[in-house]
């Protein structure tokens, strides 16, 4: 039974949507200004990315720059570039996730499992290192950083289509409880099974050093992290690009086809399982480079550092940027890490530290106590449920996800969100009432 | 008219049955399709119509009995493999893709030409850029079947278009496949009658044009006596009749199971 | 409460009798996965944090009333009816609140955004109650006398046979509801068709909430079942039996209220048994679910009790 939209003619009216969340961002980035130009200019279009482009590749030398204003106690340079590192990673993950979500309309909710796949494979290939049985060391022959990265790309590739082949002829929220259960299973199998003792974890070795004619490269230099931060950035362009050209192809095609109606996409000759396990197969295989660089990045690595929370986290940076946009889960994988790392912990510090609250007799003395890292997943679980309920397309939309998610229940006034975005997509009108076919995802 | 009562059998329902738990949307149906021929389903509703075009598709699979096209089986073959075979089809209620373009949905339809392997897409390899050429020509061939409009609006999305657009635009889609038989499930349904005759001359057209067999469901009289060379009646799922349109129209058992509830129920 | 015995085929007896004490839990939160997904076609991930609440509240209410120990006689019948009421009230109403906020605004929305919902909601749900009790386990005040029937090696603790025969009993009620009742028929009438039932004069919104508070009541008894057999409370629980108890549910063919119960007794003897005698059990048994969830969904997606359906083309 498809559950077809026109089910529900009746108005039905929403406590939260009162809000008005969703005409609020719009609105926001619309009126507010910075150097003369609104928000969405910023976020929208090739000038945009031209600016941010800049921004990316000079941003080891912009952040040596904020040690003049910055208290370099708090914001080393170095720390920061490699907070901008570790984000770096989430939007590989928000930007392979966002193939088997934004582009196939598949939800995964273990992309984890890769996530460990890549880390894994680059601690066990590049140290040759591993444990037998009897958690004794044993070596393998070990191979280069440079190819653990495709052959990370091809475990988690093939693990995903492995994992894919069975449940994808399903519907789509089985995939969603499998995934998960998957998700949930593959740190435990690293904790429990011999051979991996991830109990006892894994160190993985630094990223090597290069020769090149211009001097010596050390992506692996803990006291200047930039040229592993280009790399970083050299793979999230690969990514970009390879996600552009499949978007815009008979493959891209296929996933909006099956996305909108699989029964229509299948009867114009869409191989639905193959189109799909396509599409996961590529998350998966991006996930595990993510991997990589994680491994790398964090040198040691150990099961529990991979749980449910982290499949969730890349799943809200897509809806909050926007399922299916570049721009948009880049955004959003960025605001969520800047969220997660800087916002909370600051405030946590600021109650911690504010005098005027360390007095007993202040009624918000409790406040003192408040760790907000605690509620750090509270505040993440809010931001996705309002998001989805009340800015379904996210920060920055993807035109076609817009028109989709309008079956959501927003009035046409209220979608026409970010002015400018629309101008310069060529402003197709809004559809008819008519919601037909967006039923099924 | 071409092949009236002659002709090669493109398409053979034998003894197809298709149950649901305990209901028997379709009972052990015979059926013949020739070449050429322009051949109409009708009956109630719920008399199992739509079931069969879903059998042919491959969305179901008979129960029993099976189904053959043009000379082999299409025993346990998914959809796109079926239209691979040579069927395509249009959905009762319009099933287009809305928020792609009106050239995404007609080149959606012509998926099967175009490569969709990781290698050929990523390095827009010439094969792939070839393919894709094509297609678009072919697209803007198939859309311009239905006059200026389609071709004009070509970047609109789908959703934008009026009721009748939508079906002539999901036409396009299935002729992308290149389909030696096409299936129209109620091509006129909620059409005025200006509408309802000028589908009739395109359906006409559609089978001249792109040398086809076309098998459709109908419930207007008007449209399936005037195009049909040839007419099934089903009612609670079995085939109670089958003949020439004049011999449908005076057959007792179809008045009695089709024809006169209709009139009741009009 | 799980009691192990001495001898091999006492072990064994004596797991299947925890794994189907267990089983009966399983059964009752699987059930609100297969109401409401019968209903609106909604996996409903909120509903083993659903199930959670009423093990907190419990906890709360038993603390505040200072009972820590084993109560005996009409004490016990009172204060257990008193908290399974508790625990049906809390879980319901909380469903019924979730589907009105998170879920029904987006029941025109692709199928995606409703999952997505239930998970924010989950995590939501998790993470009050994180916040408010705290992340490390607490005992869960065990007012259920121990002592059971002793056959040979085996233990039938007695709150084992209340769980088994409240479980049951509630089941044949939901049958009856189901079958009989004019809300039932209206929720049969709106799981095959909606719109078909709207026109014959069904209230939908009302029908779809009815299926949340019943599917929620049924968790939050079991929440009060499960604490008395495993007396430790923890925020997350409801994740992982979330997981269990959907897997029953698949397993019993998703929709059918007859497989939700076999399903949730078959997943929890199944359970027990790998806990028992595979090495790492607790940590692998839920392994071995997962597995048996893959496999069905992957061979007989209908379930083992479910039939095939045909899809609106």
């Amino acid at each position: 039974m498809s559950a077809s939209p026109s089910h529900f003619q009746q108005k039905m009216q929403n406590p939260l949507k009162s809000l008005g969340l969703g005409k609020k961002i719009g609105d926001f980035l619309n009126n507010t200004k910075f150097l003369n130009r609104s928000l969405s200019w910023y976020l929208t279009g090739w000038r945009a990315g031209i600016f941010w482009g800049l921004v990316a590749l000079f941003l080891p030398q912009l952040l040596s720059l904020s040690s003049n204003f910055l208290d370099p106690t708090y914001f080393a340079p170095n720390v920061l570039l490699l907070d901008a590192i570790l984000c770096g990673i989430y939007v590989m993950l928000a930007l392979g996730l966002n193939i088997v979500v934004g582009y196939a309309g598949l939800l995964d909710l273990g992309y984890v499992a890769f996530f460990v796949i890549g880390s894994y494979t680059v601690a066990f290939a590049t140290s040759g290192i591993i444990r037998n049985i009897h958690s004794q060391v044993v070596t393998i022959p070990a191979i280069s950083f440079w190819a653990a990265i495709p052959l990370a790309a091809l475990i988690a590739g093939f693990m995903g289509v492995l994992l894919g082949a069975p449940t994808l002829r399903l519907r789509g929220d089985y995939l969603a409880i499998v995934t998960l259960g998957f998700g949930e299973i593959v740190p435990i199998v690293i904790k429990d099974v011999p051979f991996f003792y991830g109990a006892l974890g894994f160190q993985v070795p630094p990223a090597p050093v290069i020769n090149t004619p211009f001097g010596q490269v050390d992506f692996g230099n803990p006291l200047d992290f930039s040229a592993f931060y280009y790399l970083t950035l050299a793979v999230i362009i690969l990514i970009v690009m390879f996600n552009i050209l499949l978007r815009n192809s008979s493959i891209g095609r296929a996933w909006i086809a099956i996305r909108e109606d699989e029964l229509a996409a299948s009867a114009s000759g869409v191989n639905l399982v193959r189109i799909k396990l396509m599409a996961f197969g590529l998350g998966a295989a991006i996930g595990g480079i993510g991997g990589v660089f994680n491994g790398v990045m964090t040198s040691s690595i150990s099961y529990d550092q991979f749980s449910f929370q982290v499949s969730i986290s890349v799943l809200i940076m897509i809806v909050l940027g926007g399922i299916g946009s570049i721009p948009g889960v880049i955004l959003g994988a960025i605001l969520l890490r800047f969220i997660d790392v800087y916002v909370i912990s600051t405030i946590s510090t600021m109650l911690q530290t504010n005098i005027a609250l360390a007095n007993p007799a202040n009624p918000f003395h409790f406040l003192v106590s408040f760790n907000l890292n605690t509620t750090k997943f509270l505040i993440f679980g809010l931001i996705l449920l309002l998001m989805i309920i009340l800015r379904p397309q996210g920060i920055v939309p993807n035109k076609r996800r817009q028109l989709e998610l309008q079956g959501v229940g927003l009035a046409p006034e209220e979608l026409s969100v970010v002015g400018e975005i629309e101008r310069e997509e060529s402003g197709a009108s809004a559809p008819p009432d008519s919601v037909e076919g967006l039923g099924d995802i | 008219m071409a092949g009236t009562s002659k002709g090669e059998v493109l398409l053979q329902l034998k003894h197809v049955t298709k149950s649901f738990g305990g209901l028997t949307a379709v009972d052990s149906i015979d059926l013949e399709v020739r070449k050429g021929e322009i051949f109409s389903i009708i009956g109630p509703n719920g008399a199992g119509k739509t079931t069969v075009f879903n059998l042919i598709t491959g969305i179901y699979q008979p129960t029993s009995g099976e189904i053959i096209f043009n000379g082999s089986s299409l025993k346990n073959l998914s959809p796109d493999r079926v239209l691979r075979r040579g069927i395509a089809r249009t959905f009762q209620n319009i099933r287009l893709f809305n928020n792609m373009t009106i050239m995404e949905n007609a080149m959606v339809g012509q998926h099967p030409f175009i490569p969709s392997d990781l290698f050929s897409v990523t390095f827009r390899l010439p094969n792939y850029r070839a393919a894709e050429k094509k297609a678009h020509n072919r697209a803007l061939q198939l859309l311009s079947f239905f006059g200026s409009e389609l071709v004009f609006r070509k970047e609109e999305y789908a959703a934008n278009l009026a009721y009748a657009f939508r079906r002539r635009l999901e036409i396009v889609r299935a002729l992308g496949s290149r389909p030696k038989l096409l299936l129209l499930d109620e091509p006129t349904a909620g059409m005025n009658d200006a509408e309802t005759a000028e589908a009739i001359k395109y359906i006409q057209r559609l089978r001249q044009e792109f040398d086809l067999t076309i098998l459709l469901i109908e419930h207007k009289l008007q449209v399936t006596m005037g195009i049909s060379d040839r007419i099934a009646v089903l009612d609670y799922g079995r085939k109670i009749a089958e003949g020439l349109p004049a011999e449908i129209q005076h057959n007792d058992l179809v008045i009695e199971a089709y024809l006169g509830r209709k009139v009741e129920g009009a | 409460m799980i009691v192990l015995a001495s001898t091999s085929s006492g072990i064994f007896i004596q797991t299947m009798v925890n794994g189907i004490t267990l089983g009966a839990v399983y059964a009752l939160v699987a059930l609100g996965y297969t109401i409401v997904y019968g209903i609106v076609e909604l996996i409903n991930f909120a509903h083993g944090d659903v199930f959670m609440w009423s093990t907190a509240i419990t906890l709360v209410v038993l603390n505040s009333m200072h009972v820590s120990t084993a109560v005996y006689g009409f004490t016990l019948i009172g204060l257990l009816l008193l908290m399974i009421v508790i625990g049906a009230v809390v879980s319901g109403t909380l469903n019924v609140v979730i589907e009105r906020l998170a879920y029904r605004p987006l029941r025109k929305a692709p199928r995606l955004a409703p999952l997505i919902a239930a998970i924010g909601v989950s995590f939501i749900l998790e993470n009050i109650a994180e916040l408010w009790l705290g992340a490390s386990g607490i005992s869960y005040p065990d007012f259920f006398p121990n002592g059971g029937i002793v056959l040979g090696d085996v233990t039938i603790q007695y709150i084992d046979v209340v769980v088994v025969v409240l479980t049951v009993g509630l089941m044949y009620g939901l049958n009856m509801l189901v079958r009989s009742t004019k809300m039932g028929k209206a929720m049969r009438a709106t799981a095959q068709d909606p719109e078909a039932a709207a026109l014959m004069g069904v209230d939908i919104n009302q029908t779809i909430s009815f299926a949340f508070l019943v599917g929620g009541v049924l968790a939050g008894v079991a929440g009060v079942f499960y604490s008395l057999v495993i007396p430790v409370y923890a925020y997350n629980v409801g994740f992982e039996l979330g997981l269990i108890a959907f897997t029953a549910a698949v397993l019993g063919g998703i929709g059918n209220i007859t497989g939700a119960m076999a399903g949730g007794f078959l997943i929890g003897v199944i359970k027990a048994l790998a806990t028992n005698y595979l090495p790492n059990g607790s940590d692998l048994s839920d392994a071995v679910v997962f597995a048996i969830l893959v496999l069905v969904l992957a061979l007989r997606p209908s379930g083992l009790l479910g039939q095939q359906v045909p899809d609106k083309v």
